[in-house]
C-alpha cells in the first residue's frame, strides 16, 4: 500500500479525490487494479498508456455485465473509439458507478450507455437493444418481435412527454427520477 | 447542472453555422460555465466540478481555468495572504478527506455490507442493513440504561442482597430465572430511593425518563426515516405508468457472479412478458374464474387468520396452567425447566405456522409476485400480533394478581423468549438453509440451492426487537442481550448466506420493500410496545414490595410528586404551569390535533394543486409537439428546447412538491420563483414561436390555446407561491412581478393591433427591450446589493439572453422580409 502510495503522488491523489467521487481508498485500490491489468513496463507511466478494452473487460466486476461493452466506450477518451481506457478514465467509471456518486450523474451516463448508436436519443433501435441486452441474446430467449413492438410502444408511451417517438435524456431522467431502485443498483464496487 | 444536454440543442441558427461558430459558441458555454464557477464558494465550486458529466481530462481542464482565473484576480490583492489561506484550505479539505476515509473503514461490517451488496443484490443487503440499524438502536439503549439508571445505582453500594440460598445453577442463562431474580437484570432489584451523595440522585425519575426518553427517540427516529423512505420510493414512483421502465432500470450492475446474471436475465424476460400479458390476462377472465379465485382467497384468509387465533387462544391457556408454582425461591431444576415451555412452543409457532401460509400461497394464483409476498408478510403479522397481544394480555392482567412482585416475573418471561427465539434463530438458519441446501444440492437436484427469503428473516428481526422493546421496562438490561444476539446472528446470517444460499432470481423493488419493512416495524410493532409499556406505567400498580416504583398507584404519579417537590422552590412556577395546563389538560391535546388536522389539509389542498398543475402543464407540452408536427424542418430544435424547459420547471415544481410534502412548514421563494422563471422563458420561446406563424391563420387555436393553458398554470402557481411569500418577502419576487407585467404589456399591444403587418415584430422588439431591462435591473440590484462582489455571473447570463433574443428577432425580421 505504501509503494501504491508514493508511486501515486499526494497531489495527484487529492486532485483525484476533489473531480470524482471516490475516496482514497478506492482509488488506492482502481490504482492497484488497474496497474495490474497494464504490462510490466507500461505501469511508470500511469496516464499515458491505454489498457485495451479486451483486458478491462476480464476484470470480475466487468466480465459478466451484459453493457460491458458500451460501459468501456462510454467512458473511453480515445480518439479511436476502441474503448480502451486511461487510469483517468477508469477512475471516472468507478466514480459514476460509486454510491456517491449524484442521481443526475448516474443517469447521465445510464442514457449514454442505452444509447446505442451514440446520436442523443433513445429510439426505437436503442430500445430494442437495450431489451436484448437485458434479457439475453440468443434466439431462444429473445422476446417475439410482437411482444418487442408491444413492449417498445409501452416504454415509449411511458416517457416520451413530447411524443416524437424517441426518449431524449430529459425524458429519460424524468423516468429515472421515478424509480427508486435505479440509485442502489446502478453501481459497481471493485 | 445540465451543460451537456445542452450541447446538442443549442440554438435554431445552429444548423446554419458553420463549425468554427459551433466550436466558438462551446468555447463560449465554457467560459460562462468558468465565470459561474468562479462566483462560487470553493467547497461549492468542488461540489459543482465534480457533479459535472464531463470525462476527467474536461473536469481537470475546468478546474484549472477556475483557478487561473480566480488567481487572475487576486494577483493584485495580498498575494502571499491569499496563498496562505489557500494552502490553509487546501489542508483542511485535505483533512476532511482523510477523515471522510478513515470513517468510512471504522464504520461497522463495511466491507462485509459490501461484499454482500456485491454478490446477492441490493434486497439482500436490506436484511443486514436493517439488522445493523436495529443493533444500533440497541447500543444506544444499552449506554442509557447502563449510564443512567444501572451505573449510579452500584456506585451508591446498593448491591442487591441475594440469599444465601439460591446459588448460580446454569440453568438460568436460559431461563432468567432464580439467581438473575436478585441481580440488577430485572426492575425489581432496583431501588425506590433518592441516593446522596455529591448530587441527590432519585432514582424514580431516572427510571422513568431513561425509558420514556429511550422509547419517544425510537419513535421520532422511526417516524423519520420511514417519512423518508416512503417520500423517496413510494410518492416518487408512480407504480400504474412506470412499469417498463422500472423494470429496465432496476438491473443491477453490482452483480458480478455469471450464473446469476444469467438467471437475472431470465426472470426479467418473463417479468416483461407478465407485465405484457397482465392486462390482457384480467380481461379475458371470465365470470366464474373470478369467482372460483375470490372463493380461493377468502377460504385461505379465513384459514390463516383463525390459524393465527388459535395459535393465540392456545399460547393463553398454556399460559395458565403453567403457572401453579407460585413460590419461585423453592423451584427444583425441573420445575425451572417447565418455565421454558410457553417460549419454547410461541417460537416453534413463529417457525412450523408460516410454512401453513406459503403452503396457502401456493393455491392462490395472485396475479403478481408482489401482492403474494404482501399477503404473506400480512398474514405473518398477524401471527405475530394474536400471539404477543394473547401473551401482553396475560402479563398485564393474570401476572399481577398470582405475585406480589410481578415485574421480574415479566421480565423473566420476556428473557426467555428473547433467549429462545435466538436459538429458533439459529435452528432457523442451520434448518432452513443449511439443511435446504444439503438436499437441494445431492438429494433432490430438483429443488436446487435455495435462496435467502429476505422476508421472512425480516420479520424474525422485527419480532425480535419488540420483544427487546416491551422488556425496556421490566428488565432495563435486556438490551445487553439483545446486542449480543444481533452480534452473533449478523455473522451466522452472513455465513449461512455465502455458504448456502444463491443470489436471488427475483430482481427490484428492493427500495419499495425496504420501506414496507420500516413501516411494518414501527406501525403494528413498535406502537404495540409503546402502547403496552405506556399502558404499564400509566394504569397498572406497581408491586407494593420491591422495584423503583414500589407504593406509587401508578409509575406516572412520578411525576407528580416530583412536581409537588418542585413547587416548593421559588421561581420554578412556569414549570408547574406547563405541568398543569399542558401536559395534564385537555383543551391541549384537543387543540394539538385540531392544529395538525388543519395543517395536513392545507398541504393536501396543496399536494392536490400540485397535481393539477402537473396535468396542465404536460399538456402543454402535447399541445407544443401538435404545433410542432405541423411545422417541419425549421423550429424543431428550439421547441424541444423549450419543451426541455417546460419539463426542467415541472420537475423543479415537483421537487418543491416533495420538500413541502416532507413537513418543512416553508418552502424557499428562491426555488420557486426560479421554476416560475424557467416556465415564464419556455413560455416566452413558445410565444416567439408563435408570432412566427403569425401570418399563418389556421395556427392560431392551437398556440392561443396553449398560451391560455400556461397563464391558467402560471397564475394558479403564482397564488402558491404568494400564499408562502406573504411573510418573507423576497428580492426575486419583484423582478419576477416587473417580468410579468412586461410581458403583460407586451401581449396588450399585440391584442391591439392584429392587423397590423409590423406587429409580430414589434412585438419581437418588446421582448427584447424587456429581456435588456430586466438584465439591466439585475444587474443594478446586483451591483447595489453587493458593490464589491463580481457582477459577472447571473448578470452576464441575463445579458446572453437578451442577446439571443436579439438574434432570433434579427432572424424573424429577416424572414418577414
Amino acid at each position: 500500500m505504501g509503494t501504491t502510495a508514493s508511486q501515486l503522488g499526494k497531489d495527484s491523489l487529492s486532485e483525484y479525490q476533489e473531480l470524482t467521487f471516490l475516496t482514497k481508498q478506492e482509488i488506492l485500490l482502481a490504482h492497484k487494479r488497474f496497474t495490474e491489468l497494464q504490462n510490466r513496463d507500461e505501469r511508470n507511466h500511469l496516464n499515458a498508456t491505454r489498457v485495451p478494452m479486451e483486458k478491462i473487460l476480464t476484470l470480475p466486476e466487468l466480465k459478466s455485465n451484459p453493457f460491458r461493452k458500451r460501459i468501456c466506450h462510454v467512458f473511453s477518451t480515445s480518439e479511436a473509439k476502441d474503448g480502451s481506457l486511461t487510469f483517468e478514465d477508469f477512475l471516472d467509471l468507478l466514480s459514476a458507478f460509486s454510491d456517491s456518486a449524484t442521481l443526475e450523474i448516474k443517469s447521465h451516463y445510464a442514457f449514454r450507455i442505452f444509447d446505442f448508436d451514440d446520436d442523443g436519443t433513445l429510439d426505437c433501435g436503442d430500445l430494442e437493444k437495450l431489451v436484448n441486452c437485458l434479457t439475453g441474446e440468443t434466439d431462444d430467449t429473445r422476446l417475439t418481435s410482437e411482444e418487442m413492438r408491444q413492449l417498445i410502444s409501452n416504454i415509449l408511451e411511458e416517457s416520451d412527454i413530447d411524443k416524437d417517438g424517441t426518449v431524449n435524456l430529459s425524458e429519460f431522467q424524468h423516468v429515472i427520477s421515478r424509480s427508486p431502485d435505479f440509485v442502489s443498483s446502478f453501481k459497481i464496487v471493485l | 447542472m445540465r451543460r451537456m444536454s445542452m450541447f446538442p440543442d443549442a440554438d435554431p441558427a445552429h444548423a446554419a453555422f458553420t463549425e468554427d461558430a459551433i466550436k466558438s459558441e462551446m468555447e463560449n458555454e465554457e467560459q460562462n460555465l468558468v465565470k459561474e464557477l468562479v462566483a462560487l464558494s470553493t467547497t461549492d465550486q468542488i461540489r459543482k466540478i465534480r457533479e459535472l458529466p464531463m470525462s476527467f481530462k474536461e473536469k481537470k481542464h475546468v478546474r484549472t481555468q477556475v483557478m487561473e482565473f480566480k488567481s487572475s484576480k487576486q494577483s493584485h490583492q495580498f498575494t502571499r495572504l491569499s496563498d496562505c489561506s489557500r494552502n490553509m484550505s487546501l489542508s483542511i479539505r485535505r483533512f476532511g478527506y482523510s477523515i471522510k476515509s478513515a470513517r468510512q473503514t471504522l464504520e461497522l461490517w463495511h466491507g462485509i455490507m459490501k461484499e454482500i451488496g456485491g454478490k446477492f443484490g441490493s434486497s439482500v443487503l436490506n436484511y443486514f442493513v436493517l439488522l445493523k440499524w436495529l443493533l444500533m438502536f440497541n447500543i444506544f439503549s444499552c449506554l442509557i440504561n447502563f449510564g443512567f439508571i444501572t451505573i449510579p445505582l452500584l456506585v451508591y453500594g446498593h448491591t442487591p442482597n441475594i440469599t444465601s440460598k439460591v446459588g448460580f445453577r446454569g440453568l438460568e442463562l436460559l431461563t432468567g430465572a432464580g439467581y438473575f431474580n436478585y441481580t440488577i437484570m430485572y426492575y425489581g432489584s432496583y431501588s425506590n430511593e433518592t441516593l446522596y451523595g455529591l448530587v441527590d440522585y432519585n432514582m424514580q425519575l431516572a427510571y422513568f425518563f431513561t425509558i420514556a426518553v429511550y422509547m419517544v427517540l425510537c419513535g421520532i427516529v422511526l417516524i423519520f426515516s420511514m417519512a423518508s423512505s416512503f417520500k423517496k420510493n413510494f410518492a416518487l414512483a408512480n407504480p400504474a405508468s412506470n412499469n417498463a421502465w422500472q423494470l429496465l432500470c432496476s438491473w443491477d450492475f453490482s452483480i458480478t457472479n455469471e450464473r446469476a446474471v444469467n438467471q437475472r436475465k431470465n426472470n426479467l424476460r418473463v417479468q416483461l412478458k407478465e407485465s405484457l400479458s397482465e392486462k390482457a390476462h384480467r380481461e379475458r377472465q371470465t365470470v366464474s374464474e373470478k369467482l372460483k379465485h375470490y372463493g380461493i382467497y377468502i377460504g385461505s384468509w379465513l384459514l390463516s387468520t383463525s390459524l393465527a387465533v388459535g395459535c393465540g387462544v392456545s399460547i393463553f391457556y398454556l399460559c395458565q396452567y403453567e403457572d401453579k408454582a407460585v413460590d419461585t425461591e423453592t423451584w427444583s431444576l425441573l420445575q425451572e425447566a417447565e418455565t421454558l415451555l410457553v417460549p419454547f412452543v410461541v417460537s416453534l409457532m413463529n417457525m412450523v405456522i408460516p410454512l401453513f401460509f406459503s403452503l396457502f400461497n401456493k393455491f392462490e394464483h395472485f396475479s403478481n409476485q408482489r401482492k403474494q409476498i404482501y399477503a404473506m408478510l400480512f398474514r405473518n403479522v398477524i401471527l405475530r400480533m394474536s400471539i404477543l397481544g394473547v401473551l401482553c394480555y396475560y402479563w398485564m392482567y393474570m401476572v399481577p394478581q398470582k405475585f406480589t412482585c410481578w415485574e421480574p416475573m415479566v421480565g423473566q418471561a420476556l428473557y426467555r423468549l428473547v433467549i429462545v427465539d435466538f436459538i429458533f434463530l439459529m435452528l432457523g438458519s442451520f434448518f432452513g438453509e443449511f439443511l435446504r441446501n444439503v438436499i437441494g444440492t445431492t438429494l433432490q437436484p430438483r429443488l436446487g440451492v435455495p435462496e435467502f427469503d429476505v422476508a421472512r428473516n425480516v420479520l424474525e428481526i422485527i419480532y425480535a426487537q419488540t420483544l427487546a422493546w416491551i422488556g425496556i421496562y421490566f428488565s432495563p438490561l435486556l438490551p445487553v442481550i439483545q446486542i449480543l444476539k444481533f452480534f452473533i446472528l449478523f455473522y451466522i446470517k452472513k455465513v449461512s448466506l455465502t455458504r448456502n444460499c444463491q443470489p436471488s432470481q427475483r430482481s427490484g423493488r428492493a427500495a419499495q420493500m425496504k420501506t414496507i419493512f420500516i413501516f411494518l416495524l414501527f406501525f403494528p410493532f413498535f406502537v404495540g410496545a409503546l402502547s403496552i409499556v405506556a399502558y404499564t406505567a400509566w394504569s397498572l400498580t406497581p408491586s407494593e414490595q420491591c422495584g423503583p416504583f414500589r407504593g406509587l398507584n401508578s409509575t406516572f404519579s412520578v411525576i407528580g410528586e416530583w412536581i409537588d417537590e418542585v413547587d416548593k422552590i421559588p421561581g420554578s412556577e412556569w414549570v408547574v404551569w406547563i405541568y398543569q395546563n399542558v401536559i395534564r389538560s385537555e383543551i391541549f391535546y384537543f387543540l394539538v390535533t385540531l392544529i395538525i388536522l388543519v395543517i395536513i389539509y392545507i398541504f393536501w389542498q396543496l399536494t392536490q394543486g400540485r397535481k393539477e398543475l402537473i396535468i396542465l402543464l404536460s399538456q402543454q407540452i402535447v399541445n407544443h409537439t401538435k404545433q410542432r408536427s405541423a411545422e417541419h424542418s425549421n423550429g424543431r430544435q428550439s421547441h424541444s428546447n423549450a419543451v426541455v424547459q417546460v419539463l426542467l420547471a415541472r420537475q423543479q415544481v415537483e421537487e418543491e412538491e416533495r420538500r413541502s410534502a416532507s413537513g418543512v412548514p416553508v418552502p424557499s421563494d428562491i426555488s420557486t420563483s426560479d421554476a416560475m422563471m424557467q416556465a415564464m422563458l419556455a413560455r416566452q420561446k413558445a410565444e416567439r414561436q408563435d408570432e412566427k406563424f403569425y401570418e399563418i391563420p389556421n395556427e392560431h387555436p392551437p398556440s392561443l390555446d396553449a398560451v391560455a393553458l400556461s397563464m391558467a398554470a402560471r397564475q394558479r402557481a403564482e397564488e402558491e407561491d404568494e400564499y408562502w411569500s406573504i411573510t418573507d418577502f423576497n428580492q426575486s419576487n419583484p423582478v419576477n412581478r416587473f417580468g410579468m407585467q412586461a410581458r403583460q404589456r407586451a401581449e396588450g399591444n399585440r391584442e391591439d393591433e392584429p392587423n397590423d403587418a409590423l406587429s409580430p415584430v414589434s412585438s419581437v422588439m418588446t421582448q427584447v427591450m424587456q429581456a435588456r431591462q430586466r438584465a439591466e435591473e439585475e444587474e443594478r440590484g446586483q451591483s447595489t446589493r453587493a458593490p464589491g462582489q463580481n457582477p459577472a455571473p447571473s448578470g452576464s447570463s441575463a445579458l446572453i439572453q437578451a442577446m439571443l433574443a436579439r438574434q432570433q428577432a434579427q432572424n424573424e425580421y429577416d424572414d418577414g422580409y
